[in-house]
């Protein structure tokens, strides 16, 4: 090259002192000389994006920069390309330059010959990055899409596409899980809400997608009324049941964490009990059932002691009371005959301590006093002694 | 010491099992306060029960006793004296154990069951703060019937933390109200969720220098936490991490994403401990911003966590939290509470 015309700015690097024609050229260097990992050889794009991704990646810690000087291998300082050089290397540069004469020039002609037609820096970031949720890498996402959610992240979004580079200078970016290899240390609400927002209101195929971004809304699903599941369609899942209801309310309606009502006296009925009952009813039916009964049978509960006896023997006749809405027709069960074919083994005799083996039972059926277990299950009937709300302790499945 | 031997995948961490845990899920643990000598880890679980070991310092656990109340336990929370253990129930009642006594008395209810119970210890008044699902956040004073302050949530009580002077709870609406406890107790502020799905559990922060309370950390079912400082000095100090997923080795891919069941703050580093539905614990310095550990994966998601007062003990519960619906339930499963020395995993970062 006859003009050695010599751009008061032309590109050298930081950490080698190496000059370039092009400041491209510069970035291509440094990405593959002191920006590369050398555990997965992945190109990062800043000295603190590589010490990062080892440490995210490969839990290793990085103290200095490949290959480069040893008054220049600092990690932390940020350097892309000719930005982020502190003055007084770049003083010092000129310096040596100027002193050193062209000879120094000479030395650099690796970068001219490996020219990979690399797009704007930009522009490869993201395709690199894979993240797979940007498409257009800092492109005008629609602030539509950030309603009243995400006003932090509006802020950010300005200064941050102005920026030619995934991070920010002094953004320590945030941690994605471990086991995402990809470094991609964008700003610390970036994947968040990108990830978040994109991926949030069950848009794609689900009927209820009662939130979709046309509208500009990116509510979760509201309460009750929609699945909790993402559907971004490549496949991440909640792995939560689709209710939005915290995890303890669900479990809390299962039968066996319900409440039981206080028995008067230790149940003592044996297993056998459950034989008799038929299973078909949901439990949502049966817990129905009881809740009603249990009130029922609270109020009822002093009235129906002296009945207890007779009660045991007329269930097989329970058969009639189907029709009997409450309790007060118990009272009249004391006509009814009396084979015990409820094969209980409640010691019926006992007068106080009839209260039955709760937590044997399976109650598919609705216990209320006049309602029959189709089937003569009847047992329920024996419980009466203590009061109904002795039935229906037992929720099982 | 009850190492299993090679740890196995009950306890792929090698950690020290808890003798005698309980015999269902565990939904809340705490360890004791620094005003007794001895080191006690009480467990509410939904068996009903709640448990109580003491800890020695070789890691061996000697159960203590048990008090039961009439439904599944949600939250425990220790008198500052260290003598009594507060329940709360589905029961929709809270009661206080007195453990030297072996005594439970009554003293608070709500119309719901209670999610959260914590004790508030101010330089002029004690109190207890109970939160729950029928919407209200309530204040007793334990000897009376009556609750000396009630005020209204948005929405019911999904979580709450408390450290004087500060107190926050997380609701169903993805709502999040600030209380101060100077005077007494008024709400401060409301705030924005930062998260987008359900918030499942809470923990507050000191600033370092000052060692007051300053921000919160919050867990979604999404597998992600927000850092939120209450005045923070430039916006962009609150952020967001992602964790607790698996799968997927570009993001978004196959992943599967668990929730967040609890996060606890190391009481010395100010670093902190998260625990989820995948089954594993991670430690993370959040002022470096980076993880500091995974842990190994367990076969059952890890519901709980807690440090010790003095920050040396780290224990965690392992039990299954419906997060697969009822059909995943296996009653048959065991459950586990682990403890392992912690001081140095979660030493900060020094970036």
């Amino acid at each position: 090259m006859g003009r050695k015309k010599k751009k008061a700015s032309k590109p050298w690097c930081w950490y080698c002192n190496r000059e370039f024609d092009d400041e491209k050229i510069l970035i291509q260097h440094q990405k593959a000389k002191h920006f590369k990992c050398h555990i997965c050889h992945k190109k990062l794009y800043t000295g603190p994006g590589l010490s990062i991704h080892c440490m995210q990646v490969h839990k290793e810690a990085i103290d200095k920069v490949p290959n480069s000087l040893p008054n220049r291998s600092n990690i932390e300082i940020e350097i892309y390309g000719m930005e982020g050089i502190p003055p007084e290397d770049i003083k010092e540069h000129e310096k040596q330059k100027t002193g050193g004469g062209k000879a120094s020039d000479s030395e650099d002609d690796e970068p001219a010959a490996k020219k990979k037609a690399t797009p704007a820096l930009l522009g490869a970031g993201p395709s690199t990055v894979t993240q797979g949720i940007l498409p257009t890498p800092m492109a005008p996402v629609p602030p539509g899409m950030y309603p009243g959610h995400a006003m932090p992240m509006n802020h950010m979004m300005p200064p941050f596409m102005q920026a030619p580079r995934m991070m920010m200078p002094g953004m320590r970016p945030l941690f994605p899980a471990a086991s995402v290899p990809t470094s991609t240390p964008s700003k610390p609400t970036f994947p968040a809400y990108s990830n978040a927002t994109i991926s949030a209101p069950p848009t794609t195929s689900t009927a209820s997608a009662s939130e979709p971004k046309e509208n500009g809304d990116v509510r979760p699903p509201a309460a009750n009324t929609c699945p909790l599941v993402t559907a971004t369609g490549a496949g991440s899942k909640i792995v939560h049941p689709p209710e939005d209801v915290s995890l303890e309310e669900i479990r809390a309606r299962h039968a066996k964490y319900r409440p039981k009502p206080k028995p008067d006296a230790p149940p003592a009925i044996p297993t056998s009990v459950s034989a008799m009952i038929s299973a078909s009813t949901s439990q949502a039916e049966v817990a129905a059932h009881m809740n009603a009964a249990v009130a029922a049978a609270r109020q009822q509960a002093a009235m129906r002691r002296p009945v207890m006896q007779q009660m045991v023997g007329m269930l097989p006749q329970l058969q009639q009371l189907q029709q009997l809405p409450q309790l007060q027709q118990l009272q009249q069960l004391p006509q009814l005959p009396q084979p015990v074919r409820v094969g209980v083994g409640v010691p019926v005799s006992m007068p106080p301590v009839m209260l039955p083996v709760m937590p044997q039972f399976n109650i598919m059926r609705p216990i209320q006093p006049g309602v029959l277990l189709p089937g003569g299950g009847v047992m329920p009937m024996g419980m009466f002694p203590g009061g109904m709300h002795g039935l229906l302790q037992p929720r099982y499945r | 010491m009850f190492n299993q031997l090679g740890g196995g995948t009950n306890n792929p961490n090698k950690d020290v099992e808890v003798t005698s845990p309980p015999d269902d899920t565990v939904s809340s643990l705490e360890f004791s306060p620094p005003s007794v000598p001895q080191t006690f880890l009480v467990a509410g679980s939904w068996d009903c029960r709640v448990r109580c070991w003491e800890v020695e310092a070789s890691g061996k656990t000697v159960p203590k006793a048990a008090q039961g109340m009439d439904g599944p336990i949600l939250d425990v929370a220790w008198h500052d004296d260290g003598t009594k253990v507060f329940m709360a129930s589905t029961d929709k009642s809270v009661k206080c154990w007195d453990l030297a006594a072996n005594q439970c008395m009554q003293v608070a209810a709500h119309d719901a069951p209670v999610k959260a119970c914590h004790w508030v210890k101010a330089p002029n008044y004690n109190c207890l703060m109970t939160a729950s699902w029928d919407k209200t956040l309530k204040f007793w004073d334990t000897r009376s019937a009556v609750p000396v302050m009630t005020m209204n949530l948005s929405e019911r009580c999904y979580c709450a933390d408390v450290d004087y002077p500060m107190a926050v709870v997380g609701t169903a609406d993805r709502g999040i109200c600030l209380y101060t406890l100077e005077g007494k107790p008024a709400e401060f502020k409301r705030v924005e969720s930062p998260l987008k799905y359900q918030h499942r559990c809470i923990a507050i922060f000191r600033d370092k220098k000052t060692m007051q309370p300053t921000g919160f950390a919050l867990g979604s079912v999404e597998g992600r936490v927000a850092i939120q400082y209450v005045n923070p000095a430039n916006p962009k100090d609150n952020f967001t991490f992602k964790c607790h997923r698996a799968g997927g080795s570009t993001t978004g891919s196959f992943q599967d994403i668990y929730a967040v069941n609890d996060i606890a703050f190391h009481p010395v580093h100010g670093t902190l401990a998260t625990v989820g539905s995948d089954g594993s614990f991670s430690f993370w310095d959040k002022d470096a911003r980076t993880k500091l550990k995974s842990s190994e994966t367990l076969d059952q998601p890890l519901t709980k966590c807690a440090f010790n007062h003095s920050g040396q003990v780290f224990a965690y519960a392992v039990g299954y939290d419906w997060s697969k619906g009822h059909e995943h339930y296996n009653p048959a499963k065991k459950n586990y509470i682990f403890l392992r020395p912690c001081f140095d995993d979660l030493k900060p970062r020094t970036t």
